[in-house]
């Protein structure tokens, strides 16, 4: 009989920052390939031909620079084992009021103002939606995975409510969805790609400030703490529910600024039914975060290979080689042998006979 | 399976079956384990025989632990062997171990909470391949736990149990699992002193039938409480091995601490002088206790700038509770707690802690540093030292200060504190906690974690900050050797009120260990 012997490693395995994301990758894209091999006889040859491509493609520049935001705004909440799974609707609330401001506010007329209070009221709303999950977790004891996640759908049918309804546009050809916003109030494009220069200053921007909060503040270092042992907070004196509530409300910011930049500098207009409209954006922010090992400075570079594979999945259906699900193939590959290989590099295995 | 046959002994009384306790059940050879940087074990050889309670004593740091963790399999030596029964084995994880009928119990029970006793307990087997009906196991889980005198329903989930009642449980497994070597890794350490009492007959009885037993600690009480031989660790040798009946605790002390043994003396500290003002006045305070009946019951106490006052009790008679709602964690429901003269009572932590109060929680690695983070972000962590902006650098001198002053072993400031050896550790909280504390400590169970040598030095360290800083301090002990040697007042505290008052000067060990009992 094979015995399996379980025994966690008392040092982690040396580069495991480095080794476990990478492992991860190369198995999960094999694992894929195999996968839509047997079960649409893509070849792996094309595989690999449509991910090289994806990985030199100019679109792939703006989903890095938006998954790289919400990767940000997840390493933060995920640091302090707060779990934020609803990134997805905290964007599309930030979506909703960059719309309101862009469309429907007196603001319009003045683009530059427009612009700012968008991203900053996209800021807020964001923040709202977290800080409502995060004060059930903090103060009522509810789980805050199921309730970022309802507070998605929650999010979505709001904006089909107003999409259908007062938002709806005059110049739609039919489709129910709203105007679309002036040139003049978009986000300007960098060179010849899609993405935006609002865009690459805001990740900037949030990046550095993200690192210096977690670095040298004490904010920072209580959700570092409060990740690790939440027990010491209450003995030194810190509100362990406000530093929950913390954590997810600044998560909740940063996610709802993406919904600004994703929609001044990409759709433009709100069109429904939202949920199915979406960029899955919140979710695949989710990979981001832990390809990065929950390290800011590897959020680019892990936002950038997820943007890649998320676009090979698009390449790949517009090349009749499958369906927008080859993407979730790969994605479903590298998550589940990046949990496998994190297992591995936390504990050891023996096999027996 | 080792069960526990109906022999009719009495377990009370146990003289050693002279004909089986020569025999040898395991023999560590030379044994040597090298971690970066420091070699844990040098060459060590013990032996473990039939029939025998063995102590393996050392203070912190000393290899006791590495070593049974060895024998268990969860590291694997450098060099050396291991025989079991004449028989060279290698034990490459606990299942080898548990074939060869060693198994380990350590500090920190591993049960599930949300199973039964039974459960946890047929899991427990299972894992290891040992099958057992449910009746069998709860049937003698209540056997053993009437003969103990610790009570346990086995249909009850976990999370209702103490940890005494989790420690038992532990044990039993392990003995269900076949258990022919104890190793109990610190495992009754923690108990109190009352609830370790039941345990030794236990354990005494367990090796009356033929079992063995090593008993892993850093209390010389405790080995010669239970133990027939005493084997004795330190800095990762073994310095010798003697016969419980012909030692003496001095002999022992000189063989665990060497020079350090002088250091050793539990004579009360120098008294200091106390200023006239009360830093703390506590009046008529009632608090709750987890499961909401009130367990500090109209407690006064009052506590002058310099004084060190020790309130001795057996454990679970509401000092912890005490202690905490002194510090802001547990709710007041009556009474009134006053520090430097303002009303503190259900003010929160974060307000003492800023008006210079230390706390030394019980239980330090969970309650006291954060084992993931570095020296230095444990002391970050305090509002005391950092507000928003932490300036590394001058929380980088701090830690280098107390790094210096207490001794602290460790590569450099931002070593995660898990590394550090438990009386590292505590050091590390120690003089955290009495940097915060500009005028009041309060402490439970202050030592508890540390080897003889280090716990005196450590009251030596409270004493003197007491003393110069003009420091008041307030703390609650389940060892009445910590009360009787620190304080300059001890209060005794039973079912929740104080019963009784004595001056440094007049306590006698007899009246107070009356009044903890009456």
């Amino acid at each position: 009989m094979i015995h399996l012997i379980v025994v966690k490693r008392i040092k982690p395995i040396p580069f495991s920052g480095f080794l476990i994301p990478l492992i991860s990758l190369i198995t999960g894209l094999l694992l894929s390939g195999i996968i839509l091999y047997l079960s649409s006889g893509i070849s792996f040859i094309d595989l690999m031909a449509t991910i090289l491509t994806a990985f030199r493609s100019p679109t792939v520049v703006k989903d890095t620079l938006i998954l790289t935001l919400v990767g940000i705004s997840l390493v933060l909440a995920f640091t302090g084992a707060v779990w934020n799974i609803g990134s997805e609707g905290q964007i599309h609330m930030g979506m909703m009021v960059s719309a309101w401001t862009a469309l429907f506010s007196a603001l319009a007329d003045i683009p530059i103002l427009a612009k700012i209070v968008g991203i900053l009221l996209a800021a807020i709303l964001g923040a709202f939606w977290a800080f409502i999950a995060g004060v059930l977790r903090a103060y009522a004891k509810v789980d805050e995975v199921p309730v970022t996640l309802m507070l998605n759908y929650i999010a979505y049918y709001i904006l089909d409510m107003l999409v259908y309804g007062p938002w709806r546009g005059k110049r739609t050809w039919g489709y129910i969805r709203t105007d679309e916003i002036p040139k003049i109030l978009r986000f300007q494009r960098i060179l010849n790609t899609t993405a935006t220069w609002e865009a690459l200053i805001l990740v900037i921007i949030t990046g550095i400030l993200v690192w210096l909060l977690l670095r040298y503040t004490t904010i920072g270092l209580r959700i570092r703490v409060l990740g690790s042992n939440p027990d010491i907070l209450r003995s030194a004196g810190i509100s362990v529910p406000l530093t929950i509530v913390m954590a997810l409300t600044l998560s909740g910011l940063i996610s709802g600024i993406v919904g600004s930049v994703y929609f001044f500098g990409d759709t433009y207009r709100l069109s429904y039914p939202l949920e199915e409209h979406t960029a899955n954006y919140g979710y695949l922010g989710i990979l981001v975060a832990w390809l990065s090992m929950l390290d800011i400075r590897a959020v680019p570079v892990a936002a950038y290979i997820v943007s890649s594979l998320r676009i090979s999945g698009t390449l790949m259906q517009i090349g009749g080689l499958g369906g927008v699900e080859t993407m979730f193939v790969f994605i479903g590959s590298v998550l589940l042998t990046y949990s496998i290989v994190r297992i591995f590099s936390e504990y050891s295995v023996k096999i027996r006979f | 399976m080792t069960e526990a046959t109906a022999k009719p002994t009495n377990i009370f009384s146990s003289p050693p079956s002279p004909s089986g306790i020569q025999e040898k059940i395991v023999e560590v050879r030379n044994i040597t384990k090298r971690f970066p940087g420091v070699t844990a074990l040098d060459n060590v050889s013990i032996d473990i025989r039939k029939g025998e309670v063995l102590a393996l004593l050392g203070e912190n740091g000393a290899g006791k632990s590495t070593l049974v963790k060895i024998l268990y399999g969860i590291y694997t030596p450098d060099g050396g062997e291991i025989i079991v029964e004449g028989r060279k084995v290698s034990i490459n994880d606990p299942k080898d171990a548990i074939g060869l009928g060693i198994v380990m119990v350590s500090q920190s029970p591993q049960l599930i909470d949300s199973l039964s006793v039974s459960e946890n307990i047929i899991i427990g087997l299972k894992r290891y391949h040992v099958i057992s009906p449910v009746s069998r196991v709860e049937e003698y889980v209540k056997k053993i736990s009437e003969e103990v005198g610790i009570k346990i329903d086995p249909r009850v989930k976990v999370w209702h149990l103490s940890y005494t009642q989790k420690q038992l449980v532990e044990i039993l497994r392990a003995i269900l699992l076949g258990a022919r070597v104890l190793l109990l890794d610190e495992a009754i350490t923690y108990l109190p002193l009352e609830e370790k009492k039941k345990f030794y007959k236990f354990i005494r009885r367990f090796a009356d039938q033929g079992g063995s037993v090593v008993l892993i600690t850093h209390k010389i009480y405790e080995a010669m409480d239970v133990a027939d031989r005493i084997t004795v660790l330190r800095k990762g040798r073994v310095v010798g091995t003697v016969e419980k009946a012909s030692t003496t605790i001095d002999e022992i002390r000189k063989m665990m601490f060497g020079e350090r043994a002088k250091e050793i003396s539990y004579e009360r500290l120098p008294l200091s002088t106390p200023e006239e003002k009360y830093v703390l006045s506590i009046k008529d305070l009632w608090v709750r206790g987890d499961f909401g009946e009130f367990i500090v019951r109209g407690v006064n106490i009052n506590v002058k700038a310099g004084e060190v006052v020790g309130i001795a009790g057996v454990a679970g008679n509401g000092q912890r509770e005490l202690i905490q709602a002194i510090i802001g964690l547990r709710k007041v429901e009556r009474g009134k707690i006053i520090f430097l003269d303002k009303d503190v009572t259900n003010k929160g932590t974060k307000h003492l802690r800023k008006l210079g109060v230390g706390y030394i929680p019980d239980i330090p690695v969970k309650y006291g540093v954060s084992l993931d983070n570095t020296i230095m972000e444990n002391l970050a962590i305090l509002p005391t030292f950092a507000n928003f902006y932490i300036d590394w650098g001058k929380i980088k001198d701090l830690a280098k200060k107390l790094i210096d002053e207490y001794k602290i072993m460790t590569p450099s400031p931002a070593t995660p504190v898990k590394l550090l050896s438990g009386g590292n550790i505590m050091k590390v909280l120690v003089s955290r906690e009495l940097t915060v504390a500009r005028n009041l400590l309060v402490a439970y169970n202050p030592t508890r974690a540390l080897d003889e040598a280090t716990a005196i030095k450590v009251r030596k360290i409270i004493k003197e900050k007491a003393m110069r800083d003009k420091v008041a301090v307030l703390f609650a002990s389940e060892d009445l050797d910590e009360v009787m040697q620190l304080s300059d007042r001890i209060l005794v505290i039973n079912s929740g009120k104080i019963v009784g008052e004595f001056t440094a000067e007049e306590a006698e060990r007899g009246k107070i260990e009356k009044l903890m009992v009456m």
